[in-house]
């Protein structure tokens, strides 16, 4: 009566509903858990009705396949694996949450994969059928798992290349990588006689050879200019002044999400500061700006030198009795580029004893004033 | 017919009288087939022919469905032939729907864009949305009288027949702002500034609702928008720029002035207002509040309503009396605010005493680990009856 299917998501069904009631029974604030358990419940006796409905989906091969458990078992991985996930998570207990996090997935996995193959080998008789069935079952999970490791294992060797080696370098490689795959996409492409074995051979060179190449980078460091950027905290001390910039991102103004929705724009021409406010066709020497809200300016720079938009954004204590100005400014911007400053104010104007404003080092007597109601 | 049919075409057609008879209900002011203003006009000519034509077709359908439901309902007869496809009609009920939404369409992007039209703003109010109220800022707009900023919260206040600017965000979450009467919606994303014009034809208050799930009281985050005349807006204008003025001394309104200093200042800001050694108190509503901010309450009692426009500073008998008003009088009637006679003082008091048992809100001191400590939406203060007694004196004074 029931099918093998069936009877694999009535079992989860009614597992799902006895740690269900459970878990209300033992855990103090059950909502959230016992939502998710009833969810389980739910979604696998759904599932399992319809794997009823229709036969697994296959009526022919389901009524004529013999009675389970006539064959012999096939041996297994997942018990060792399920073992090292759990010293993992009990080890892990102990060291570090790492440890404990890639031991529960591990015992997570196996005890998945192990379920599944236990209970599709003793649907039927037939070792074929059973396969099928397993593929069926974990395949849609396994393939996409798989595939997110492999790749996140290229690109975060990659990455590390790219780290280690120095921009004009990096530039290269990313050229001839791409155009290496590139080539040998189209060749396999256009090749469709190409052996199976040289083309599986050709992917794995390449994807073991990137994995050891980001591992040998790793362990080679970052290049010298991120070493010192990491060392003065990631760009955090900008420079403000007429000074060149040493440490800024020097492709920022490319920032095309922040540039996406600018609360106003403000334009250096001819020796002058001027604003345009979002929405408001006309120039402006004073903009409002949100209280307590990350917002956006655009900096123009339409002059002919080059130049930064510094913002004065009041004060704030250092230690007792000693307060320091607190400016955030673009880098130095070329003639006719411009960049996005992003900042928040969290107190009005009347608490600041100077007004906030944005000032061009350098340029006297021009200022936008930043209003904050 | 049997009795069971009977029952159930008497359920149905009660079920659909209900719905018919509520499009009849009077007091409905969040009515999108109402238009008051020039943008909520376009919005409704676009919107009645596409009705109109949608309700043809729909009609048409449903008849087409019925019949063949009757017609060919099983009576033991033998199975018609089965034909595969019938070229001419498939390609006659393609093309068909297809014109009347390319129809449609073609007016619709007009409307889009005559809805996105900015460059004849007159004025501009920046409308800021936080669980769950919303603050308005005016930059200072010297032709319209706006000499310096003027921030206020739950009930914007703009002069009839001018063309309005909102310049929408969000501090938290997505939020939505909507007067159904005056515009279409639009949303407030944290980190996006987005525009919306509105403008009314007549003074008047016209509701409106966040539209946007936004969390806990997303039910409780109400708006309106108040027209008024030319006039009475540059009375408006010229009330909301001053600051409070400080109670008398040795009054209940001055104990609750202290109070207040003690209590409230931490996030809610009174322009004018000073502590004991008489530099301006404030307000530090960053340091508590995960938004940032609290309402800016110099002017409470020039408003109708409080805590996201969810409750009525005036009894039931003043805001009648308001809400009900005509046009002519609306204004004056506004702005008269609220009275010592019109208080609500119930409902004032109730959120006083304890703000989140009246709106729900993330305010349980225990519970903001995910907030670094900070309260979304006002706490239980524990105030006492005295105080309670206190602040009402005081925040009555706040006109």
């Amino acid at each position: 009566m029931f099918t093998p299917g069936s009877k694999f998501f009535l079992g989860l069904t009614g597992f799902s509903i006895a740690v269900c009631v459970l878990y209300i029974a033992l855990v103090d604030n059950a909502t959230g858990g016992a939502v998710a358990l009833l969810s389980i419940a739910t979604a696998s006796g759904l599932v399992a009705g319809l794997s009823l409905f229709n036969r697994d989906g296959e009526v022919s091969v389901g009524d004529t396949a013999a009675p389970a458990g006539a064959e012999q078992l096939t041996s297994s991985m997942w018990p060792l694996i399920a073992t090292v996930g759990f010293v993992g998570v009990v080890a892990g207990l102990i060291t570090h949450p790492i440890v404990f996090f890639l031991g529960l997935i591990a015992l997570l996995a196996a005890g998945t994969e192990w379920l599944i193959q236990s209970w599709s080998e003793g649907a039927s008789s037939d070792k074929a059928y059973n396969a099928s069935l397993r593929g069926r079952m974990l395949h849609p999970l396994e393939f996409p798992v798989l595939a997110l490791v492999g790749l996140g294992i290229i690109i975060l060797s990659f990455s590390r290349v790219m780290l280690a080696v120095s921009r004009d370098a990096g530039a290269i490689i990313f050229i001839v990588a791409g155009a290496v795959v590139l080539f040998a996409g189209s060749v396999f492409a256009l090749k469709p006689s190409l052996k199976k074995t040289l083309v599986v051979g050709i992917c794995v060179a390449s994807a073991v050879g990137v994995a050891a190449s980001g591992i040998a980078a790793a362990s080679n460091g970052l290049r010298d200019d991120l070493v010192k950027a990491k060392k003065e905290h990631h760009f955090s001390h900008k420079e403000c002044g007429e000074e060149e910039g040493e440490h800024f991102d020097h492709l920022a103004e490319g920032t095309i999400s922040m540039r996406s929705n600018p609360i106003a724009t403000v334009e250096l021409r001819d020796g002058k500061l001027t604003a345009r406010e979002l929405g408001v066709d006309k120039v402006t020497q004073t903009i409002t700006f949100p209280r307590s809200n990350d917002a956006t300016i655009i900096f123009r720079n339409k002059d002919e030198r080059e130049a930064r938009l510094t913002a004065y954004l009041g004060t704030k204590a250092v230690q007792d009795g000693v307060v320091e100005e607190v400016l955030n400014c673009t880098q130095m911007i070329g003639i006719d580029h411009e960049q996005a400053l992003t900042f928040k104010i969290a107190k009005p104007s009347m608490a600041s004893e100077k007004p906030y404003t944005l000032t061009v080092p350098g340029l006297e007597g021009q200022s936008i004033e930043i209003m904050v109601p | 017919m049997s009795a069971k049919t009977r029952r159930i075409v008497a359920g149905v057609s009660g079920l659909a009288a209900t719905s018919f008879l509520a499009g009849c209900a009077k007091d409905a002011p969040q009515d999108t087939w109402q238009p008051k203003g020039s943008n909520a006009k376009i919005i409704d000519d676009l919107q009645q022919p596409v009705f109109a034509i949608a309700g043809v077709v729909g009609v048409i359908v449903f008849c087409v469905v019925v019949y063949c439901i009757i017609k060919f309902r099983d009576r033991g007869q033998a199975m018609p032939e089965q034909t595969h496809g019938k070229p001419a009609l498939e390609i006659g009920m393609t093309i068909l729907p297809a014109l009347i939404l390319a129809g449609v369409g073609v007016f619709t992007f007009r409307t889009v864009f005559d809805l996105s039209k900015t460059s004849d703003t007159q004025m501009v109010v920046n409308v800021t949305g936080q669980q769950w109220w919303w603050e308005y800022d005016y930059p200072a707009q010297p032709e319209l009288g706006i000499t310096a900023p003027i921030i206020t919260s739950g009930q914007m206040v703009i002069p009839v027949g001018t063309k309005v600017l909102l310049r929408e965000t969000s501090r938290d979450v997505i939020h939505s702002y909507w007067i159904p009467a005056l515009n279409g919606k639009r949303d407030a994303v944290p980190g996006r500034v987005h525009t919306l014009r509105l403008d009314a034809d007549k003074p008047g208050i016209y509701a409106g609702q966040c539209t946007e799930f936004c969390g806990l009281s997303h039910a409780n985050m109400r708006m309106e928008t108040i027209a008024l005349s030319k006039e009475d807006f540059a009375a408006w204008v010229a009330n909301q720029l001053a600051d409070a003025k400080s109670p008398a001394e040795n009054t209940l309104a001055k104990e609750g002035e202290a109070v207040f200093l003690n209590q409230c200042v931490r996030c809610h800001q009174v322009n004018g207002l000073k502590k004991a050694d008489g530099t301006p108190a404030i307000a530090a509503p960053d340091e508590n509040v995960w938004s940032g901010v609290a309402p800016n309450l110099t002017h409470l009692m020039s408003r109708n309503t409080f805590a996201g426009a969810s409750w009525d500073l005036l009894n039931k008998k003043c805001r009648a009396d308001v809400w009900g008003a005509s046009s002519e009088t609306v204004g004056k009637k506004y702005l008269a605010g609220v009275s010592e006679e019109c208080l609500n003082q119930t409902d004032l008091r109730r959120w006083l005493r304890n703000a989140p048992a009246m709106k729900p809100m993330y305010a349980d001191p225990t519970q903001l680990t995910p907030t670094n400590g900070k309260y979304r939406g006002m706490p239980n203060l524990g105030l006492s009856e005295d105080d309670i007694d206190k602040l009402v004196a005081y925040l009555s004074t706040l006109k």
